[in-house]
């Protein structure tokens, strides 16, 4: 009778016990699941299956495929495929750009002003990144950034209206020009390849301020102070100790400006005047003209891409032989 | 001409009166209640706002715009959904009706079933371009034309009676204009058939007119402030005074009038082109039978075409919808017999055969 009333209490206490379990406590007592989770997780081959899946569908699905998508039919002589049209597959789409030199002239100058553009930006956001990482207390950094952030809450269409309020004929710079008195007349700002420049180191500032931000930030101080103990002057810290420690910084800043800067399409377009024309605009023309023009835009989105990346490519190992070579 | 931006100021102006005047349901009442939906891809403003309100209130049937900005887009997005479009009318202009036709995206037009049919003008509907293969395509709703627009403080009336204003030195980094339209008025301008049609058999002759044109613009490129796309990027550059003069559609240059900038325009003594949008029903379109109670509804008041071209400053193809303009509404969207006598129709037949040329000729003189 003791025994059977020992039994039941303890039957009792389980099913409280088990009733007291949140949702996923519950899941995770459950027999299935159980099963399910050492089956996944028997060896470590099987969890970096299990956990590769996800990121492997996602870039596939989200990065690669458009990119393969756009590839396929940049080899194709026609799309969309019109009723009662066959498609074929040609090289010609590729052919028409290295046939064609009108072609040449808008694609040198958007790599030539991506190139120029990430070089500004990089002087220009380098002493931001500095004072911010090195002279404001970490308790004001953040706040700081979040200024930075302030204007990335609305599009890049509304920044560059920002930018054409600015340098318009009766924009804030011409009438504080006027107001002060030193032009009678507007000076041109807009539709230049300074008004264009002035765009994008704009719109691409942060994506160079943050990574090396983020050098910055993580070189120790004490290193800067053995150079001063050594006798090291501001300059010759800066060159020899700053500078070649936050190269990594650079790397990712540049890369990510200059591939940024190649893709660009509307700020050219409404802050580019006629002879600022870069390659974007020529492949979105491609788009915009209706008939079998997508495959030859898609071509010269692909050679635009293949050269970026090999660019930058080459771009990397430079500076990662520039570290190597400075940290031995 | 292939994209359209309107300042949506006009038509926020003049939505109270709009609606007031569209307030009438009579247009309506044949329209028995049929529930549903239509959709609609068409630029902004074409719709107008209480015609939409006041047609889904007494029809049932809810209107689905989705609002396009060229002609080319359009073409390439139904292309994509072919043969099962999700599209029941587009706004197609004119002089792109063969591609669109050719490739199987339009429905014929059957007019029977639009009884409001009469209310457009006949020299719209009934105009040679408007009828192919023995058939009509689309409904014409409003039309517009290349201009040259002048900020009336900084140009004289004297200056613009022809093109070569936009070239001359004294106006050298105050003009703008879009390439593939100069293009035409260029050629227009030399004398020659801007349109092309005249050298449908003589290709060598029509590439050597473009070459022609193309090196015309070349040379005048240090002369343009800026080669634009859309109505806003022009209404713009005149508001900014980072122009003085250039080449414009004339809807965004009304529009700009009649908010009381300091604009007029004119077609030059050389002439220009001329092309009317046209609402279309997709071939297969999965709501024809609500597209046509739109068509008809929407065609059916005079009041609805003005109500069109105060919002997007282009003139209304209907009859008698002037009467419903203001004085300066209708002095923005009027033309003298001299400027109109010069002013010619884009035409389609050759543009296979002219666009292999322009677009390149176009790609040539940007990259110059």
């Amino acid at each position: 009778m003791s025994d059977d009333l020992a039994q039941r209490t303890h039957t009792g206490q389980k099913r409280k016990e088990k009733t007291d379990l949140t949702f996923w406590g519950r899941l995770s007592n459950w027999g299935p699941y159980h099963l399910m989770m050492g089956a996944v997780t028997a060896s470590p081959r099987r969890q970096f299956v299990v956990l590769a899946i996800f990121p492997l569908v996602w870039v596939l699905f989200q990065n690669l495929g458009p990119m393969l998508q756009m590839l396929r039919v940049s080899l194709t002589d026609a799309y969309p495929v019109a009723p009662g049209v066959e498609q074929h597959f040609t090289l010609e789409n590729y052919t028409r750009f290295f046939g064609d030199q009108i072609f040449w002239q808008p694609f040198f100058r958007t790599l030539v002003f991506s190139a120029v553009f990430t070089f500004c930006t990089l002087i220009i956001t380098y002493p931001v990144a500095y004072f911010l990482a090195r002279h404001v207390s970490r308790r004001n950094q953040m706040l700081f950034l979040l200024l930075l952030l302030i204007p990335f809450w609305v599009g890049e269409i509304v920044r560059t209206y920002a930018i054409m309020i600015l340098l318009g004929n009766t924009g804030a710079v011409n009438q504080l020009l006027k107001w002060l008195g030193f032009i009678d007349r507007p000076i041109p700002f807009m539709y230049t390849s300074f008004s264009m420049g002035v765009g994008i180191v704009y719109l691409t500032a942060l994506y160079m301020l943050l990574p090396l931000y983020s050098a910055l930030e993580k070189l120790p101080k004490s290193f800067n102070e053995a150079a001063a103990d050594l006798g090291a002057s501001a300059w010759t810290r800066f060159r020899r100790v700053t500078l070649p420690l936050t190269l990594e910084g650079i790397s990712s800043g540049c890369t990510l400006v200059f591939l940024i800067s190649t893709g660009f399409y509307a700020t050219p377009v409404l802050l580019g005047g006629p002879s600022t024309t870069v390659f974007a605009e020529t492949i979105a023309g491609f788009f915009h003209v209706a008939g079998d023009e997508w495959p030859t835009g898609a071509a010269f989105a692909t050679i635009m891409f293949a050269a970026a990346l090999i660019l930058t490519g080459t771009f990397q190992k430079f500076m990662n032989a520039l570290r190597k070579g400075d940290t031995k | 001409m292939t994209k359209l931006t309107f300042s949506r100021r006009r038509f926020l102006g003049t939505a109270a009166a709009g609606t007031a005047a569209l307030a009438s349901p009579a247009y309506l009442r044949s329209a028995h209640a049929a529930g549903g939906e239509v959709n609609i891809w068409t630029y902004n403003d074409f719709v107008p706002e209480a015609f939409k309100k006041q047609f889904e209130a007494e029809t049932g049937i809810k209107v689905n715009v989705r609002l396009v900005d060229d002609q080319g887009k359009q073409f390439n997005l139904l292309a994509a959904e072919a043969p099962n479009p999700t599209v029941d009318i587009m706004t197609v202009a004119g002089h792109r009706f063969l591609q669109f036709i050719d490739n199987d995206l339009l429905a014929p037009l059957d007019t029977d079933r639009l009884s409001n049919w009469g209310k457009i003008n006949p020299t719209f509907s009934e105009s040679d371009w408007s009828t192919i293969n023995g058939h009509k395509w689309g409904a014409p709703i409003l039309s517009g034309m290349e201009v040259l627009a002048y900020n009336t403080e900084l140009v004289s009336p004297e200056e613009v009676k022809s093109w070569d204003v936009l070239f001359s030195e004294k106006y050298k980094g105050q003009t703008a204009y879009i390439l593939q339209d100069m293009m035409s008025i260029i050629m227009l301008k030399m004398g020659y058939d801007g349109n092309m049609v005249a050298y449908l058999d003589d290709p060598a002759k029509a590439e050597a007119i473009v070459e022609e044109a193309k090196q015309y613009l070349i040379d005048k490129k240090p002369l343009v402030r800026k080669y634009y796309d859309g109505g806003a990027e022009v209404q713009q550059m005149f508001v900014n005074q980072d122009i003085a003069l250039g080449h414009s559609w004339n809807g965004p240059a009304a529009a700009l009038i009649n908010d009381g900038f300091p604009l007029a325009m004119t077609i030059p003594q050389e002439g220009s082109y001329g092309f009317v949008y046209t609402y279309n029903i997709a071939n297969n379109a999965p709501n024809a039978d609500n597209a046509y109670t739109f068509l008809n509804a929407i065609l059916a008041s005079p009041e609805i075409g003005a109500a069109m071209t105060k919002a997007s400053g282009f003139i209304s193809t209907y009859k008698d919808a002037s009467n419903y303009l203001t004085d300066l509404e209708k002095k923005s969207t009027s033309f003298t017999d001299e400027e109109m006598s010069t002013l010619k129709f884009f035409r389609a037949e050759a543009n296979e055969m002219k666009y292999g040329f322009v677009d390149p000729a176009v790609e040539a003189i940007k990259a110059a």
